[in-house]
């Protein structure tokens, strides 16, 4: 019982890995900041960002429904949260485990742009329709590639849990095995945390902020710190499976701080794509060839 | 609470620009502001699109009748603690337009404004420097 709300309040759920995501926000937008030659934030910018945000007033446009308004935030933050159990942050074994728990996270960690996309919806704003639309046309469009690039390493190991999984690769680094399927994850990542290239759901020249133009205050910190949640149990995912497993704890850490670097300079290289050049490169180009991998990874068995 | 929420506005503060009638000189010094040799991120300063996501209100020059309605509910868009911010002098005190038939007056006549850079334009330093002021208000407790 008591280990139960350990595990759900401080480690790895709760306190854990929000401080994890805080820290994890800072470096990428550090990180950004040097590529692009400046300094760059202070490392408490996004814990200040957030608790700002969560001190000022929350404004409710006219005519949204109350409860949906303060209730999509919530759950997007409970379902990132929810999701940090059952990977294995911090390169300890996951809090909690079960058979198929890999796609029970997937979908959790899919909660966020769901309900991003929802929020938008909500208000009569244009530009929260519009981006709202993007965020829910692009969820479409990386989903389905990005739950099969991770049904790669699940495949060859033939089983949905992830703790199996990683048992049954044995620290192999399945990156060399199942490059197609790296990449993928790799740009599936991006897509769901929109960053550059996959922004234009967001895309603040143009759309204003996109689907949380109308939200201030405590929801807007919610999905800022949601952000944060998912773009650690995102790397926590893909180095897990793609890059020998946990290992010690040290040596999975470096894993992650270099997957982030590796997708902060994808995002610093890349311009925005826009939403039709989106859909088109990832029904076209990645479905086909994350399904060419798992046709690969179907007829060598279990590589 | 109350230090710890100051301490966070004081190091986030999330703006949104508005042009109430300028001749565009300060919005290209404003812009200048946000490029990389200057980089206001290293002091949490950040250009935001939505009002709702603002902290500060930056203005430039004098409000024209077209611009007035439009300034007041962009303010009032914005959650509180909402400050204000006038750059240039068409801003502060109308300028050279001040009594232009089209020109309502400054933006102090309509809204509190928090801090006002002079300057015309003011330079990228002088605007930055203008943001380190309203920091230190905002430290003290001074506006709102």
């Amino acid at each position: 019982m008591l280990d139960d709300l350990f595990a759900l309040l401080v480690f790895p759920g709760g306190l854990f890995v929000v401080v994890c995501g805080l820290v994890y926000m800072w470096l990428n937008r550090k990180l950004i900041a040097r590529l692009q030659n400046r300094i760059g934030p202070r490392w408490f910018q996004p814990a200040a960002d957030t608790m700002k945000l969560l001190g000022n007033e929350e404004i409710m446009p006219a005519g949204v429904d109350p409860v949906l308004f303060h209730l999509f935030p919530l759950l997007a933050a409970a379902g990132a949260l929810t999701a940090a159990l059952y990977v294995p942050l911090g390169g300890v074994n996951p809090a909690f485990s079960f058979e198929g728990d890999l796609i029970v996270t997937i979908t959790l960690l899919g909660l966020l742009t769901l309900m991003t996309g929802l929020a938008g919806s909500l208000s009569a704003d244009r530009f929260a329709l519009v981006g709202a639309n993007r965020t829910l046309t692009q969820l479409f469009s990386y989903e389905v590639p990005f739950l099969l690039a991770l049904l790669g390493p699940a495949l060859a190991a033939g089983s949905w849990q992830l703790q199996e999984i990683l048992a049954s690769h044995g620290g192999r680094w399945l990156l060399i095995m199942q490059p197609i399927g790296f990449v993928v994850a790799i740009l599936g990542l991006l897509g769901k945390l929109e960053l550059h290239p996959f922004d234009a759901p967001e895309a603040n020249t143009e759309i204003v902020a996109g689907a949380l133009t109308e939200y201030s205050g405590r929801g807007l910190a919610l999905f800022y710190l949601s952000r944060g949640i998912e773009l650690v149990i995102g790397l926590t995912l893909v180095s897990a499976l793609y890059l020998g497993g946990i290992g010690s704890p040290l040596a999975f850490l470096a894993k992650t701080l270099g997957l982030l670097l590796g997708i902060t300079l994808i995002e610093a290289l890349m311009t925005r794509l826009r939403i039709d050049q989106t859909v088109s490169l990832w029904w076209r180009l990645m479905s086909v060839a994350v399904l060419v991998q798992l046709l690969i990874v179907v007829i060598v068995g279990r590589i | 609470m109350e230090p710890i929420l100051t301490w966070a506005r004081v190091n986030s503060i999330w703006a949104v620009h508005f042009n109430s009638g300028s001749c565009n000189g300060c919005d290209i010094e404003i812009l200048s502001t946000l490029t990389p040799y200057y980089d206001v991120e290293r002091l949490g300063i950040e250009l935001r699109g939505s009002p709702r996501h603002a902290d500060v209100l930056v203005v430039t020059g004098a409000v024209t009748r077209q611009a007035r309605d439009r300034l007041l509910r962009i303010h009032a868009q914005m959650p509180d603690p909402a400050f204000v911010m006038a750059v240039g002098t068409c801003a502060i005190g109308g300028g050279v337009f001040q009594g232009c038939y089209n020109v309502v007056g400054s933006v102090s006549d309509l809204l509190p404004v928090d801090m006002a850079v002079p300057g015309c334009p003011p330079r990228p330093a002088a605007i930055i420097a203008g943001f380190a002021a309203l920091m230190e208000r905002i430290r003290k407790g001074e506006p709102a």
